[in-house]
């Protein structure tokens, strides 16, 4: 379950980030960051549970998101939405990554 | 405590191949250059932003600076939105991501994932191996870091071929015996079949094939 964690990582940069870079002052930019950074742990942690184990798909998403919102906010963006861009492509790669992905799937595993 | 073991051994050698490309040993020496090409890109890109004064170059000196601030990076920078320096240490993790995933038989159960990781390792290496080069006859400098990590990109593809060969001759084999698109389409995708099964057995005892 690496994937998720560093998913979850990347959740708390990506709330923490608005500090990070002095602009906490633009509250709806914050707030768009935090909920975004929560939707992004939330469906990590959805995928420990077996009923909502593909919830990490869903980051895919999210992620795709992040990245056209922080390349069209100019050119080049301000380095918050750069960010957004780098938060973005590294999500995409580790969503794509399966639960327990170290081990064989379902399929090749039997009880024993 | 429910506890399974796979069905199969996770170590076979695999057809044409005398050891098996997906093991730890074969996959980890990527992953790690991968990560050294990811931290040289960092230095890079820590410069392209200006979070640092200078970039290292014991062969070249200034001119690696000329060529991160050349207009052709400039110009990157303004169509991708992040520097390119930057872009190079994603797709280094990228490779090393990619790398990690999977288990040591993941050529059979998941190819879908060396695919993945056979697209940013091989094209992408080589096309970034080239703008590297490139870049230095366009702009008319040298930058001795750049070099260094498209000369990485390029041993990474002559490691990770051998993985994604194997892939592909079992993808390859799929269809030829079945014929079946669907089949080759669920093998790739990691859905197992009788078919592709028998497929992998006889790849990895090249004798019965």
């Amino acid at each position: 379950m690496w994937g998720r964690v560093i998913e979850m990582m990347l959740g708390v940069w990506l709330g923490l980030s608005p500090f990070i870079f002095g602009v906490q002052s633009d509250l709806t930019l914050l707030w768009i960051d935090q909920i975004i950074a929560l939707a992004i742990i939330v469906l990590a942690s959805l995928s420990f549970h077996a009923r909502y184990e593909y919830a990490h798909l869903l980051n895919m998403g999210v992620a795709v998101g992040l990245c056209v919102w922080g390349r069209n906010a100019g050119t080049p963006p301000p380095f918050i939405h750069q960010n957004h861009i780098v938060v973005g492509l590294l999500l995409l790669m580790f969503a794509i990554v399966p639960n327990r992905a170290s081990s064989p799937p379902a399929a090749w595993r039997q009880a024993v | 405590m429910r506890v399974e073991k796979p069905v199969h051994d996770l170590d076979a050698a695999v057809y044409p191949y005398k050891y098996n490309p997906s093991s730890w040993q074969q996959r980890v020496p990527i992953c790690l250059m991968a990560l050294v090409a990811a931290l040289i890109s960092t230095h890079l890109a820590l410069y392209q932003w200006r979070l640092i004064e200078s970039v290292w170059d014991p062969v070249f000196g200034d001119q690696s600076a000329k060529v991160l601030d050349s207009d052709v990076a400039k110009e990157m920078y303004g169509w991708i939105g992040i520097h390119d320096a930057a872009l190079g240490v994603l797709a280094y993790l990228g490779d090393a991501i990619f790398g990690f995933a999977g288990s040591t038989r993941r050529w059979q159960y998941r190819p879908w994932m060396v695919i993945l990781f056979g697209i940013d390792v091989i094209p992408l290496g080589i096309v970034s191996a080239v703008l590297v080069m490139m870049q230095a006859f366009v702009v008319g400098y040298w930058c001795f870091l750049c070099l260094v990590t498209a000369a990485i990109s390029l041993v990474l593809v002559y490691w990770a071929w051998d993985e994604v060969r194997v892939c592909l001759t079992f993808l390859y084999r799929v269809y030829k015996r079945t014929g079946s698109y669907r089949l080759l389409w669920r093998s790739l995708c990691g859905y197992r079949s009788p078919e592709a099964d028998a497929i992998a057995e006889e790849m990895i005892q090249p004798e019965r094939a």
